[in-house]
């Protein structure tokens, strides 16, 4: 493997530097694998893209024993995402990308005030190699996609291509149950069906908004989802669902089951 | 050693060894400010690179044989620091300090006669002393068979396995670059506190954000311009805080970024052969799911459940 370095790596490791590059600098926060895996998909990293919102959630208590959706607090919570990753897309499109791999969507509390979330959307924008525009979302700008580098070269080699981040928030008050009902249920094992019923409701309209994105996106299905429950500093009665995936479409020209390999499996002696 | 000798006067042995000691620091310490390598590991290197000083490497043995099967020979390992205090920015130290430090890193290299210095790392020793601290990168140099010395080796914080793929892939990577931005957010009165709003944006302090963090990656793209055309950021830092003065509050919000620079040419073909292969093992894999199929008996791992 000793004749392995190509010609203009080796120039470098003598200390010879080629002529300074037309294209600028390209940014990304891959992983060595990743950025690998990319290219050998066919892609070239030209930035990092970023969307980022601060955000004011406003108030909004349940009814004591009532079942219901926090309206205010779900919107808050899709439309400051929504900003940030329309953002982070924005930057894509201005640098020409066909589209954003590796998005990561976090959310910081800021420490001196409780109602103050930050969102962050980051992702690497990518162009096609050979200039093929048939990777973009059906609106003709960048696609988006958290999967990472490594998900976004087995996706393609699946005969799918990432279209859209989608997305679904659904902030839920559970009930708090009567002081009378308690003594109903005195040493007997009984469900408790409105606790049960809100989890249905709020993680259904979750996936439900999630879906209605991806159709919106015209896209065939949604990869990688995600579906989980959190508390951004709420009361102890108020969760948040949120389901997040990646809607993907079949390549031009979809890749019979036969032509894709299976895994070799193997077993290492790793601990 | 008996109870008295402590108030004799230190013998003629160690005073002498005191004094080879402070001759010692004097020369590391005119050395660092001449840009040069202090004499003593200038020696060391030098002996290690005409082989009359054993090899030292920080790889682990199958590094070192994926470094040897791509005709890689370790020399020596080599390391730098840079102590700094900052007394004007701290964002800002940070730039100043790892780029000193990689300066150092590269005289080192170039003394022990090497092509590229891999598997970098960049510590910080965790001693708080007061406004300031260390940066120190520590990685082995080594010499590509065939290849003349370089005058200007590259150094690569990447492990032996990535650095050579990188390398196979046509694209080297030569440094490091960092893009630290700070700013204050003052004069707006409290245009920043909604306490009364509802769901709103908090326009002033997003378009404050993206300020800092567009100045910390133009930042970073200067300084990585140099060294090459690309650059792997793994690592994003930022902070926000608020004062109050007066009655007035301030904000200052911080961004750094570090990043592994790299210089390789667009559109190359990458050379390896990718299949998927699945360890039977076990361990993670997102072939069996990202997270944990059972998470209603958690609890039961937290210590005590014995």
């Amino acid at each position: 493997m000793a004749d392995a370095i190509p010609v203009h790596a080796k120039e470098r490791l003598k200390g010879l530097r080629g002529s300074t590059h037309s294209s600028g600098v390209f940014t990304s926060d891959f992983s060595v694998n990743e950025f690998l895996l990319v290219r050998k998909a066919g892609f070239e990293p030209i930035g990092l893209c970023v969307g980022s919102c601060v955000y004011h959630v406003g108030i909004q208590y349940g009814s004591w024993n009532r079942n219901q959706e926090l309206d205010v607090l779900s919107r808050a919570m899709y439309h400051a995402r929504e900003l940030a990753m329309t953002r982070m897309r924005a930057e894509a499109s201005a640098m020409n990308a066909d589209g954003i791999v590796g998005v990561k969507l976090t959310i910081k509390r800021l420490e001196w005030d409780d109602q103050l979330l930050e969102f962050i959307a980051i992702g690497t924008g990518v162009v096609h190699g050979d200039g093929h525009k048939g990777f973009r979302a059906h609106d003709g700008g960048p696609f988006t996609s958290d999967l990472s580098g490594q998900d976004f070269w087995c996706l393609l080699h699946a005969g799918y291509r990432p279209v859209e981040m989608v997305m679904g928030s659904c902030v839920y008050h559970v009930a708090h149950r009567g002081v009378l009902s308690g003594l109903g249920t005195v040493g007997r094992n009984v469900e408790l069906e409105n606790f049960t019923s809100a989890m249905y409701e709020a993680r259904e309209i979750a996936i439900e908004r999630m879906q209605v994105e991806a159709s919106a996106a015209k896209a065939e299905g949604v990869v990688g989802v995600d579906i989980h429950e959190g508390s951004h500093g709420w009361k102890s009665h108020v969760i948040e669902f949120f389901a997040i995936g990646t809607a993907v479409l079949p390549l031009e020209q979809e890749i019979a089951p036969e032509r894709i390999a299976d895994p070799i499996m193997v077993l290492s002696v790793n601990d | 050693m008996s109870l008295f000798d402590r108030f004799k006067g230190p013998g003629p042995e160690s005073q002498a060894v005191q004094a080879a000691n402070q001759q010692r620091q004097a020369d590391i310490e005119a050395s660092l400010r001449g840009n040069r390598v202090p004499a003593a590991t200038r020696d060391r290197l030098e002996a290690a690179r005409a082989g009359r000083l054993p090899w030292t490497a920080t790889l682990a043995p199958a590094e070192l044989m994926i470094a040897r099967s791509h005709g890689l020979r370790p020399i020596a390992s080599v390391s730098a620091t840079c102590w700094l205090h900052y007394g004007r920015s701290w964002t800002e130290g940070h730039s100043e300090g790892w780029h000193t430090a990689l300066r150092r890193l590269r005289n080192e290299a170039r003394a022990a006669g090497a092509n590229a210095v891999l598997d970098v790392k960049m510590r910080t020793i965790p001693l708080e002393l007061q406004d300031s601290m260390d940066f120190t990168l520590v990685g082995t140099a080594v010499r590509v068979e065939g290849l003349p010395a370089s005058d200007d080796p590259v150094v690569a914080t990447v492990p032996a396995l990535e650095f050579v793929k990188l390398l196979e892939a046509d694209v080297v990577p030569t440094g490091i670059a960092v893009g630290a931005k700070y700013e204050w957010l003052t004069g707006w009165g409290n245009a920043a506190r909604q306490d009364w709003m509802g769901n709103t944006e908090s326009t002033l302090l997003s378009r404050f954000w993206e300020t800092v963090r567009k100045g910390a990656h133009a930042e970073l793209r200067r300084n990585a311009a140099p060294q090459g055309n690309g650059v792997l950021a793994h690592l994003n830092f930022s902070q926000m805080f608020e004062f109050e003065q007066n009655e007035t509050k301030q904000y200052l919000g911080r961004h750094i970024v570090v990043a592994t620079t790299v210089d390789g040419r667009r559109g190359q073909p990458v050379p390896h052969e990718v299949g998927m292969v699945v360890d039977m093992h076990g361990g993670s894999t997102p072939l069996a799911g990202r997270r944990p199929h059972h998470q209603s008996y958690a609890f039961n791992d937290e210590e005590g459940a014995l």
